[in-house]
């Protein structure tokens, strides 16, 4: 049995890289069976903690796991891994966080809604770590189906219902085109291999004269990625299915799965593509541009909240994709990281905020924040704080952030790009501080009765304010303290 | 041994008339449909062009894609059931309460 003994060997080997998403894997089935017997569907409170638990215990064991590579090259983890499997992990907690008040309108059901959301980060952290477009297409899928019932969770509202059929059947028509990609790379690369790094040496010498199935096929892998990240002109799902999910998922999309896309797109271009860099340099930086202009006028427009920042992120993965142009790969990584960092704090703030205030029945429109510092002054501040480190306005933590991700796409020379990043920056700081104008200068609509905030929210708000404002004084520190997490 | 381009020329009709469908039918099913044509086309390439170079990666891909494909179904024929339900159509035309 010299087959089964190697196979033994080498499992045995390479099991340990994968510790960290297994455990959630196993965490997320054992919750759904026997788990629910012993605890009852329903009782939100302990599945909460439960898995909320899970991630901190998956998230401590990714963070020890030793670096290296496995599974025939199929999964590596290093620096770039680790870093991004932080960010899924820390944007799934904050989803549970998020997810309590509205859970509470939900009579069923409340387990497998955990377990989706834990199954949905293993497949994340198995992304960010995929050197192989097989290990990368299936985790991807993974991580994405998980994502489209979550979207389509309230089963009973014809929104989420409406939301989730847009965004699955525009997800399956680009992970249809994505794999097609794939499998005219594997054709053009002589039909022997899928990884990441052999792929590289392969196309580029099929490439040196001008092949048009490299070029093809990394023109769909593009179109695939453009998708999963919503990049202009591939985002026509995303606003319909921020509106219609449920908030807390609504944050959970425009956080964990960007984040981990975002982490996969830089491995998968600059390890994979990285010598057929003249195939898609040119294509990216059209759809990176498209985003800026497009994300944000469109949201100048909007009177949703929810749309608003849908818009928005859109424009922020415009400004992300310029850490993916960039030909020093472990500078755009850190970078994008860096911003994704400080994108998630002030994201999770802002939900924080459109969730509470949806709770007493409003917060969806713009209008229903005019007034709120006269309300509540404190929450207003914290929104305040929020929009504005959104926006980028210097002092704050999404200032120093822009201006890392800026300084690195001037550096490798995409000048043209980061021009029209900034006068687009200038555009979103319009709509941001529209809001903030209403919160501070309009009159309230009628009275409305205070409701306390919950510990958990509370401790969600000041946590990330406080990261955003102490943060305004260690900017320059940032970069440093990324560079030693991301490279290891 | 059919030629290469052969191949290449079948999997990229089927993956056109999947591409097609998506673009034009307005029946959420047809979509689905048409979209698991697309996976099939690629399905071929791989399959084909592993024969040809005498490995099995892309073959064993193919296999788990199609397993993949099956999941994807369930999840999007329970989602065309739930808004069944809600609406009695499935034509993505009458799915409007959200404008993008």
């Amino acid at each position: 049995m010299p087959f089964a003994q190697s196979l033994l060997g080498s499992l045995t080997r390479d099991l340990p890289f994968l510790y960290g998403p297994l455990f959630l894997i196993v965490a997320a089935t054992l919750m759904i069976w026997p788990g629910d017997v012993f605890v009852g569907r329903n009782n939100k409170r302990v599945w909460s903690y439960v898995a909320s638990l899970a991630l901190v215990a998956a998230g401590v064991i990714a963070m020890l796991t030793e670096p290296g590579a496995g599974f025939s090259n199929m999964f590596r983890v290093d620096g770039l891994t680790k870093g991004f499997q932080f960010l899924c992990i820390l944007a799934g907690l904050i989803t549970i966080v998020l997810s309590q008040p509205q859970l509470n309108a939900l009579r069923e059901q409340t387990v497998e809604y955990y377990a989706l959301i834990l199954f949905s980060i293993s497949g994340m952290m198995l992304l960010v770590g995929a050197t192989d477009l097989v290990s990368v297409y299936f985790s991807l899928e993974l991580m994405a189906l998980c994502v489209y019932i979550l979207v389509a969770y309230l089963r009973t509202q014809e929104r989420s219902i409406e939301a989730g059929l847009k965004y699955f059947l525009l997800g399956a028509f680009s992970s249809g085109i994505l794999l097609y990609g794939i499998s005219l790379l594997f054709a053009a690369a002589g039909g022997t291999t899928t990884n990441l790094a052999e792929l590289n040496e392969k196309l580029a010498t099929v490439s040196s004269n001008g092949n048009l199935l490299v070029f093809a096929g990394v023109l769909m892998v593009l179109v695939g990625f453009a998708f999963k990240v919503a990049g202009v002109p591939f985002h026509m799902w995303s606003p319909d299915a921020y509106e219609g999910a449920p908030t807390p998922i609504t944050a959970f999309m425009s956080m964990a799965p960007k984040a981990a896309a975002l982490g996969a797109f830089v491995r998968v271009f600059g390890t994979g593509f990285h010598g057929i860099a003249t195939d898609w340099v040119l294509p990216l930086s059209f759809i990176a541009g498209a985003s800026m202009v497009l994300g944000n006028v469109a949201a100048l427009r909007q009177q949703s909240m929810k749309r608003l920042l849908a818009y928005s992120s859109i424009a922020h993965v415009g400004y992300m994709l310029l850490g993916v142009l960039s030909s020093d790969v472990q500078a755009g990584a850190q970078a994008i990281w860096l911003y994704m960092l400080t994108y998630l704090v002030m994201q999770s703030g802002a939900f924080a905020v459109i969730i509470y205030l949806q709770g007493k029945g409003e917060g969806e429109r713009i209008d229903d924040f005019r007034g709120l510092a006269k309300r509540q002054p404190v929450l207003a501040f914290a929104m305040m704080v929020f929009l504005l480190s959104l926006a980028g306005i210097p002092p704050l933590l999404g200032f120093f952030s822009k201006f890392y991700l800026f300084k690195l796409a001037i550096e490798q020379g995409f000048v043209t790009l980061t021009v029209l990043a900034l006068l687009t920056s200038a555009v979103a700081a319009y709509y941001y501080l529209n809001v903030v104008a209403s919160m501070y200068f309009k009159e309230p609509v009628g009275e409305i009765e205070r409701k306390p905030l919950s510990t958990a929210f509370t401790f969600v708000l000041t946590v990330s304010c406080a990261l955003i404002l102490i943060g305004t004084f260690f900017g320059p520190k940032l970069l440093d303290w990324t560079a030693k997490i991301v490279l290891g | 041994m059919p030629s290469m381009n052969l191949v290449l020329l079948i999997s990229f009709l089927l993956f056109s008339i999947g591409v097609a469908g998506v673009l034009i039918r307005r029946n959420a099913l047809i979509i689905l449909m048409c979209a698991e044509l697309m996976l099939n086309a690629a399905n071929l390439n791989l399959i084909a062009f592993a024969r040809h170079s005498g490995t099995v990666t892309g073959q064993a891909f193919a296999l788990m894609v199609m397993g993949l494909a099956a999941a994807e179904v369930a999840i999007g024929l329970a989602i065309v059931v739930a808004l069944y339900r809600k609406k009695n159509t499935i034509t993505v035309d009458e799915i409007n309460l959200l404008k993008g």
